[in-house]
């Protein structure tokens, strides 16, 4: 087992909506990830993994708000420090961002140099321009972006290389982990695979140490990222190595996720495609039991009625089900 | 509907500047049930009466009085027939006879009849007193002496015949009369403007005809630029092009402008508040036509749209059902603007003398223009002008607040 | 550079249709009307005279003058060829005195009143917007309903306020003019003094009533931008909220250029009305006069003037946007 990069323990976030009630939107996420390894997080939209990604940063501000747990980055517990400070020294240094829509997160009027520039001066105010420039460039062509989108406006590059742009600058500074909210859904196919590719190159080369890649395009992480997460109404329902989620989902909400998918290759070929009828529970008021039973096709009556823990198995795997793993299997080989 | 209605009624901007539009047109209904005729009916011979109350005094003089002995009556009485200038005259006395003044308050009139008393002698010559000016002191000397003594008014009448005035009767200064018992007062809560007309009646009848004004210029504008919007949003091509040209150039030229130019045009006979209206509304769609177009394009091509093409409805069915709800919120704000631009410009039209011409019904620009041409605001004749300015501000204030209210409501980014 | 070419090539453009178009609506819109302006013309001026054949020499010359008799196209040639040469004619209130000469002094006071007092408006509006977005709460809460208020004072209405405030009440203001009454126009100090001091009420007025209309657009400007993603990007890049809230009003101010020049035309209108409150020798309280004495020749010069004057800022300001917002250039590459 490498070293561990990332560990999140417990967390819980809220966003508080403009009436003043609590959206319970993160509630008890714990992993770890090791070094040079990449983590998946899928689930439907609404279910808190967006919002997951923007906690992670440890940095909140309104409508989010945290509440409590851990997040210890290379063995630093940022959660308790003074948000200043997790500004100044962790942000941008040790965990960087690449936000969903990545198409408006430039700023359209200013030059993507003097965006670096401010970047760099937010955590060392005294950098000197000459040496910034040096460094961008020679980021910038390694990534195969380029020089000359440095004095270009964010309004003047195409969508594939404003993403690309964007991940370039989010990992200027080296970070150690890097998460990636969709970074490539709004894209077509080829930047798309550029933008993946690029994110590789970053790990291969050491820029970052670890990554956290969250989407709803399940293909996408099988191919791309180590491990998968499954999470549902704010709360990790499964969670395994991106081969033995695609091919072996105990959870039954994993089940019928991997069931809506086609991953092209063999064994997963002539799957039926099934949507899951229903909708996830309001995370205003979280129920108490199974956060699925309602739309759990093998759902018992007692699912309501338990908090159902997290049940670790085999190799560093996890399941959150009432139900024993045989019991699962049993269901699903009689389908 | 239910639910909309509800959210726009829990926005305190929109209750706020509905209440205050509905107290204006409460205003304009009750009011001239309570006080009834032309609004331009001229009550006054004299220019800008004071608000107040009136007291016919005739009459009064011929009601019952009864005796009242107040206190203060005399020093009252006093204070306010000595007028500052008189007691300036009484100090340059003072100085020249070598009196000390000093510790005389210039609002002490007590003070200044006791030392005039003590030290005025109608033989003295001070130096460099004119034979005019010592004129002047004697008469000073008399009306403080009629002051002092506590004399009553006579009141006479010509004798039928001889023509004689005969006594008939004394207004002690004790003697009273109730207001209620004089058979004619008048209120005029603010007064009469330049022609003796009565102000607020006037108000409120130009408030009406401005708000009139207003709504024409509204309808007209908006049932334009709904049009043209429609149009030019929902067919595009050619048709598009061209309307926007048109709202494009007026969007340049300004709209002002070219409602100088026709007004200026128009023979004054013609130019009825209706007419104003309409040149109004008839210079201000293209913003209308402007922003209906962009919402029309953005749902031109929704699936509710299309599924309606698809299933052969007309162009006017597909408008009304499919495209006119949807932009209906953007249509009333963009009416409400343009009611209250319109009686804007009626009043800065009519601040330039090409308002509308009329002998029956005032607008708030036609008294504000008014009220300018013969410098209310210089005499500090407040009650002339300074209403007409608070009803045009309030009108648009609360059409603008309720606008903002609704956009809130409707657009929910700028919420609070 | 192929983007500002293009850019700039479309607005010189658009800048020469609208004059044309202005030019034309300027002549058509009078004639246009049912009235015969010259009948107009000679009835008020022929108001008190009883000879009928006075009343017709009258008419005729104002006919030849205007060349009423000859066919419409005819007219427009000679409308224009007198207007490119800057002849609008003699004055008749003021006659013989050229329209352009009346019309050369009142530009002047104008352009010199209004450019300083939008401008400041505008800047004092656009602050007072930002910083109710930024601060919100308390501060929006109770500048947004004052910003609404004064926005809602129609030009001529603080116009009034103030110079009764300050000029007939406290009476540190000049109550009308735009130099004392008794003073020759020259360059000496207390000529200039006294222009200062005449400045100051017509100048405020506007200032204030063009500052509520900005703020509110700069609010909603401000308020969408600062919702905007690349701010929450920058914050998680560790870049302080300072420098966040420039990166966000540049980008809410830049729009309000175009702002500004859609609301020019408005403003100059309440603008024109202020004048002639202060009795300001600009172009307001001449058309005032003009109106007031049916001076034709005059009236329509002055309109004009105002629309080309308005045109012109437009087209300065599309210039101006176009140099320094990025966006422009993007927008004319796609």
């Amino acid at each position: 087992m490498g070293k561990v990069i990332l560990e999140v323990k417990n967390l819980k976030t809220k966003y508080v909506t403009r009436f003043g009630e609590n959206v319970y939107a993160v509630d008890g996420v714990s992993f770890k990830i090791e070094e040079g390894k990449s983590l998946g997080i899928a689930g439907e939209s609404g279910c808190g993994k967006s919002t997951l990604a923007l906690s992670l940063m440890g940095y909140y501000f309104p409508p989010l708000h945290y509440m409590s747990g851990d997040i210890i980055i290379d063995g630093k517990n940022i959660s308790g420090m003074n948000p200043d400070e997790v500004r100044k020294t962790i942000l941008g240094t040790e965990i960087a961002y690449i936000p969903q829509a990545a198409m408006n997160a430039l700023n359209p009027t200013q030059k993507i140099i003097r965006f670096i520039e401010d970047v760099v001066h937010a955590h060392d105010p005294k950098a000197d321009k000459k040496v910034i420039r040096e460094i961008a460039e020679k980021r910038f062509a390694e990534l195969g972006l380029p020089a000359k989108v440095l004095d270009q406006h964010a309004v003047e590059l195409s969508g594939g290389m404003k993403q690309r742009t964007v991940i370039a600058v989010s990992t200027i500074l080296n970070p150690k982990v890097l998460i990636a909210d969709e970074p490539s859904s709004a894209l077509d196919v080829t930047s798309q695979k550029m933008v993946i590719k690029m994110m590789r190159e970053l790990m291969d080369k050491g820029y970052i140490k670890a990554m956290v890649f969250i989407t709803h395009e399940l293909p996408l992480l099988y191919n791309v990222t180590d491990d998968i997460m499954v999470m549902y109404a704010g709360q990790i329902v499964e969670r395994g190595t991106a081969k033995e989620m695609v091919f072996d989902p105990t959870h039954p909400y994993s089940h019928g996720l991997m069931g809506s998918i086609l991953v092209p290759e063999e064994g997963t070929r002539g799957h039926k495609l099934t949507a899951i009828p229903g909708t996830p529970p309001n995370l205003k008021h979280p129920p108490d039991g199974c956060r699925f039973a309602d739309r759990c096709k093998y759902a018992a009556p007692e699912c309501r009625y338990y908090t159902i823990p997290e049940k670790e198995f085999g190799d560093n795997r996890m399941y959150r089900c009432l139900k024993s793993l045989d019991e699962l299997k049993e269901v699903y080989d009689h389908e | 509907m239910k639910h909309t209605l509800r959210n726009i009624f829990h926005s305190s901007k929109f209750v706020v500047g509905f209440a205050i539009f509905m107290f204006l047109l409460v205003m304009i209904i009750v009011y001239p049930l309570i006080n009834p005729g032309s609004p331009l009916e001229q009550i006054g011979v004299g220019t800008f009466a004071r608000p107040g109350t009136y007291v016919s005094l005739y009459d009064a003089v011929k009601t019952t009085p009864e005796t009242l002995r107040i206190q203060d009556a005399d020093e009252k009485r006093m204070a306010n027939a000595l007028t500052t200038e008189d007691k300036v005259a009484m100090l340059e006395w003072f100085s020249a006879v070598g009196v000390d003044v000093s510790g005389l308050e210039m609002d002490d009139s007590e003070g200044f009849l006791e030392l005039w008393f003590a030290n005025y002698d109608e033989s003295a010559k001070p130096k460099g007193f004119t034979m005019a000016k010592r004129n002047y002191y004697k008469r000073l000397n008399r009306t403080v002496l009629d002051l002092q003594t506590g004399e009553a008014l006579v009141v006479a009448d010509p004798d039928n015949e001889t023509g004689e005035l005969v006594k008939i009767g004394e207004i002690k200064k004790t003697d009273y009369v109730n207001v209620g018992q004089v058979t004619n007062v008048k209120t005029l809560p603010l007064g009469t403007d330049n022609f003796g007309r009565d102000v607020l009646k006037e108000l409120v009848g130009a408030t009406k005809t401005s708000l009139g004004v207003g709504l024409v210029a509204g309808i007209v504008a908006t049932a334009l630029g709904l049009t043209m919007g429609l149009l030019s949003g929902y067919i595009g091509g050619i048709v598009d092009d061209l309307i926007m040209f048109v709202t494009n150039l007026f969007t340049v030229i300004p709209g002002f402008i070219l409602l100088i130019l026709i007004s200026y045009s128009i023979s004054p006979d013609l130019r009825g508040p209706t007419t104003v209206a309409a040149v109004i509304g008839f210079t201000s769609w293209p913003w209308t036509a402007r922003s209906v177009r962009s919402q029309v394009i953005s749902l031109r091509n929704r699936d509710h749209v299309n599924l309606s093409k698809l299933s052969g409805h007309s162009l006017l069915r597909i408008v009304v059902t499919d495209i006119l709800p949807y932009i209906a919120s953007y249509v009333v704000m963009a009416f409400i603007l343009q009611v209250s631009s319109g009686i804007l410009s009626e009043a800065q039209l009519s601040l330039l003398g090409l308002g509308p011409k009329t002998t029956v019904t005032p607008t708030l620009g036609l008294m504000m223009n008014w009220a300018m041409s013969y410098s209310a605001h210089i005499n500090g004749t407040w009650w002339a002008y300074l209403p007409v300015i608070l009803t045009i501000t309030l009108i648009s204030f609360s059409l603008n607040l309720m606008n903002t209210g609704l956009d809130q409501v409707f657009n929910p980014t700028l919420r609070d | 550079m192929k983007g500002y070419k293009k850019y700039f090539g479309k607005k010189i453009l658009w800048f020469l249709i609208t004059l044309v178009f202005a030019v034309i609506l300027n002549f058509v819109l009078p004639r246009l009307m049912p009235s015969d302006p010259v009948s107009a013309i000679t009835g008020k001026l022929a108001a008190g005279m009883s000879d009928a054949a006075a009343v017709r020499e009258i008419y005729e010359h104002y006919q030849e003058e205007f060349g009423t008799n000859k066919p419409m196209i005819v007219q427009f040639g000679i409308f224009v060829k007198n207007m490119l040469r800057g002849n609008f004619g003699k004055s008749f209130s003021q006659y013989p005195r050229e329209v352009s000469d009346i019309l050369a002094t009142s530009v002047g006071w104008t352009v010199a009143l209004q450019l300083p007092a939008i401008v400041v408006g505008w800047l004092i509006g656009n602050i007072l917007g930002a910083m109710a977005a930024y601060l919100r709460k308390g501060f929006d809460k109770v500048l947004l309903p004052v910003s609404i208020f004064f926005g809602n004072i129609p030009a001529f209405a603080m116009a009034v306020i103030l110079l009764v405030v300050f000029g007939v009440e406290l009476k540190i203001a000049p109550l009308a003019g735009g130099y004392a009454a008794d003073m020759i126009p020259n360059l000496s100090w207390p000529f200039i003094k006294s222009v200062i001091s005449h400045y100051q009420l017509p100048f405020w007025s506007i200032v204030l009533i063009s500052i509520g209309g900005q703020a509110i657009g700069m609010r909603s400007m401000s308020i969408y931008e600062l919702n905007a993603d690349y701010v929450k990007y920058s914050r998680f890049l560790g870049i302080k909220d300072s420098k966040i809230v420039g990166y966000v009003f540049r980008n809410a101010m830049l729009p309000q250029i175009t702002g500004l020049a859609l609301s020019l035309g408005t403003m100059m209108g309440g603008a024109l009305v202020a004048e002639k409150i202060f009795s300001y020798p600009g172009l307001g309280s001449t058309m005032y006069k003009a109106v007031l004495a049916s001076d034709y020749p005059l009236i329509s010069a002055c309109t004009l003037i105002i629309t080309i004057m308005v045109l012109l800022a437009n087209f300065i300001l599309d210039i101006v946007y176009g140099f320094i917002d990025p966006r422009v250039k993007a927008a004319q590459l796609d």
